[in-house]
């Protein structure tokens, strides 16, 4: 087995906006700097190949109180739901010096010569989401990132952590070829994106068709929670909505009215296509699609009939900045003419809303360890403001460290770690990476999906400790890029057991987490934040108020 | 399967294998015709298609994820 150490003062686990805006900053404060990523950053990560909007603050446009706009990103579900005042207004105060820098990399963040605001929008409320050319972003980044000195090291999965002496260190797979990696670092900053793939996404049998990449599955959060870091909110389930069975974020930009079967409105916001604002509908109560179905009342369609030439344009144009050229390519080859033809909507997987808990600075509750981006549900300017932010902060505490401390050797636990990778890929025979998942999936819908309780989710624990046990004693992959998917398989299955674990401790009904055994919403958790700690034998819940 | 390649136009530069980040064309060799490995991990981003110097990349949309209208 080849192997290689690496030393830096900074890690960026993940080279997605985050990571890489991350690194950017960090090795222009003077950081040594090393980005591993499991794909390749020139097209990794949610804003792969793109993204149209950015939720920033422009005093020129939305006047000198940044306290309205504070309160409407509070509403916008991808990003400031459940974050603390303090968080949003770091964010938001930071907003558009990145809008400035992207603009100035060449990434083109005005339209027409102008900041355009549209999409997300309630009529008679201040309009939040830039629109901007996201397309090249992810090639434009990883430009910067070469510029500023730092490493990048494509198609290395990072799969664990643990801690060095003052230092953090980190285990590494290569994707590609029999080689592996150990990592030290002064500081450490997470930034791998989402948590999909643990539930069973709109074409089960089709298991990587996910609105968002199936790449992100996850591993910050299994890492950190391993490490001591606190996880938040992984009880609170979140869906998206978008074009049924291709799944894909994006609803914003369609310029449409959602829609029933007898081409009535079924939102409140809008009665004909209006550029400015899109259907808010479906972000509000993304359940809605399903709802309807279940209720008879469906399907629900998004309509842009009625559009005009030059809207319908601007639709289109945008739909390929944000990164749907597929679907529109599919459209094309289809003969699906949005002008004519409604597209049904449907509801998507479900998925946590938590993840790594950071502060306003990147910090997690451990040492050195930062977060930024998708760690918690995001969207492209948090992951993009919050990686600027965490990158600055961790350059600035590996500063206060001498040299890296602590002993380059394993650990019994890492070791462990180590030999069961080689297991995995060692083996002849047995079940793939593939069957664990489905199984995973299956036990997470019906466990702890739309439905939880105390009992569900003390069979569901004992189902996923016995499918671990299997997966680690018998589970193989033939090659790299299997056991890749080996390591990203068993961290959702700890993230699987979180969850149920977390779900079992909200005794209550909240939004859409549904406790038939407790139906109400209790009082005495308004405002309280459920972080969840590895413990000797249980996870550690302690119940905080943010901010 | 997603992604097809089309081989006429294909001058084998590797970018497409360089950038998929599903790594669907995993195995692939240097300066020959990409192989998709792994067709059904294809997230259908078009990272491939839209980085083609040649455009000799298109992504065919499986059945089941076949758009619903009217």
């Amino acid at each position: 087995m080849r192997e290689e150490t690496i030393e830096t003062d900074v890690l960026c686990v993940g080279g997605g906006i985050a990571g890489l805006m991350a690194a950017i900053r960090a090795s222009e404060l003077g950081a040594r700097v090393v980005v591993a990523e499991k794909g390749n950053t020139v097209r990794s990560g949610g804003g792969a190949t793109g993204n149209d909007h950015f939720l920033c603050y422009i005093p020129e446009i939305h006047g000198s109180d940044i306290d309205p706009i504070i309160e409407e990103a509070r509403r916008a579900v991808a990003g400031g739901a459940k974050r603390p005042e303090s968080f949003i207004r770091a964010w938001l105060e930071k907003s558009f010096d990145i809008v400035r820098l992207w603009d100035n990399w060449g990434i083109p963040m005005t339209y027409g010569g102008q900041y355009e605001f549209a999409g997300h929008g309630f009529p008679g409320r201040p309009l939040i989401w830039l629109k901007y050319a996201g397309q090249k972003q992810k090639p434009i980044l990883t430009k910067q990132t070469h510029k500023t000195g730092a490493t990048i090291m494509n198609r290395v999965m990072i799969f664990d952590l643990f801690s060095a002496g003052d230092t953090l260190g980190a285990l590494g797979i290569d994707t590609r070829e029999d080689k592996y990696y150990e990592f030290y670092a002064k500081s450490v900053i997470l930034a791998t994106g989402g948590c999909v793939r643990l539930y069973q996404g709109p074409t089960p049998a089709w298991m990587f068709n996910l609105s968002d990449p199936p790449h992100t599955t996850g591993d910050g959060r299994a890492m950190a929670y391993r490490a001591g870091a606190a996880l938040i909110d992984m009880e609170i389930p979140i869906r998206w909505a978008g074009p049924k069975y291709f799944a894909r974020c994006g609803k914003a930009t369609w310029v449409g009215v959602l829609r029933d079967q007898r081409d009535l409105p079924v939102g409140p916001f809008v009665t004909k296509p209006e550029k400015k604002y899109g259907d808010i509908a479906a972000d509000i109560y993304t359940n809605m699609f399903e709802d309807y179905a279940l209720s008879g009342r469906g399907p629900i369609y998004m309509d842009c009939r009625g559009i005009s030439q030059e809207d319908y344009e601007y639709m289109m144009h945008w739909l390929e900045q944000e990164g749907n050229t597929a679907l529109l390519n599919h459209m094309k080859s289809e003969g699906i003419d949005v002008r004519k033809n409604p597209v049904e909507f449907s509801t998507y997987e479900v998925r946590p809303i938590g993840g790594v808990y950071y502060n306003e600075k990147g910090e997690t509750t451990l040492k050195g360890l930062y977060a930024a981006g998708d760690e918690i549900v995001g969207n492209i300017s948090l992951a993009a403001t919050f990686g600027w932010i965490a990158g600055e902060n961790a350059a600035a505490y590996s500063k206060t460290l001498e040299g890296l401390a602590g002993e380059r050797k394993l650990d019994t636990a890492m070791q462990e770690k180590m030999e069961l990778v080689e297991k995995i890929r060692g083996r002849n025979e047995g079940p793939d990476w593939k069957e664990v998942n489905i199984v995973l999936q299956q036990i997470m819908d019906d466990y702890a999906g739309p439905v939880r309780s105390e009992t569900l989710s003390k069979a569901g624990l004992t189902y996923l400790q016995r499918l671990k046990e299997k997966a680690v004693e018998t589970m193989n992959a033939s090659n790299q890029h299997e056991l890749m998917h080996c390591a990203e398989v068993l961290n959702l299955i700890e993230l699987g057991e979180l969850i149920l674990f977390a779900a079992m401790e909200r005794r209550e009904s909240r939004g859409e987490h549904k406790r038939p055994d407790y139906p109400f919403t209790n009082p005495l958790l308004d405002g309280k934040t459920m972080f969840i700690e590895k413990g000797d034998h249980q996870p550690i819940v302690q119940w905080k108020t943010l901010g | 399967m997603p992604p097809i390649i089309n081989k006429d136009k294909c001058t084998r530069c590797g970018i497409c294998v360089k950038v998929c980040p599903q790594d669907v064309f995993f195995g692939s060799k240097e300066k020959a015709v990409p192989i998709v490995s792994y067709p059904e991990e294809c997230w259908h981003c078009n990272a491939c298609g839209l980085d083609c110097p040649e455009e000799a990349i298109s992504l065919r949309v499986p059945l089941p994820q076949m758009l619903l209208y009217r």
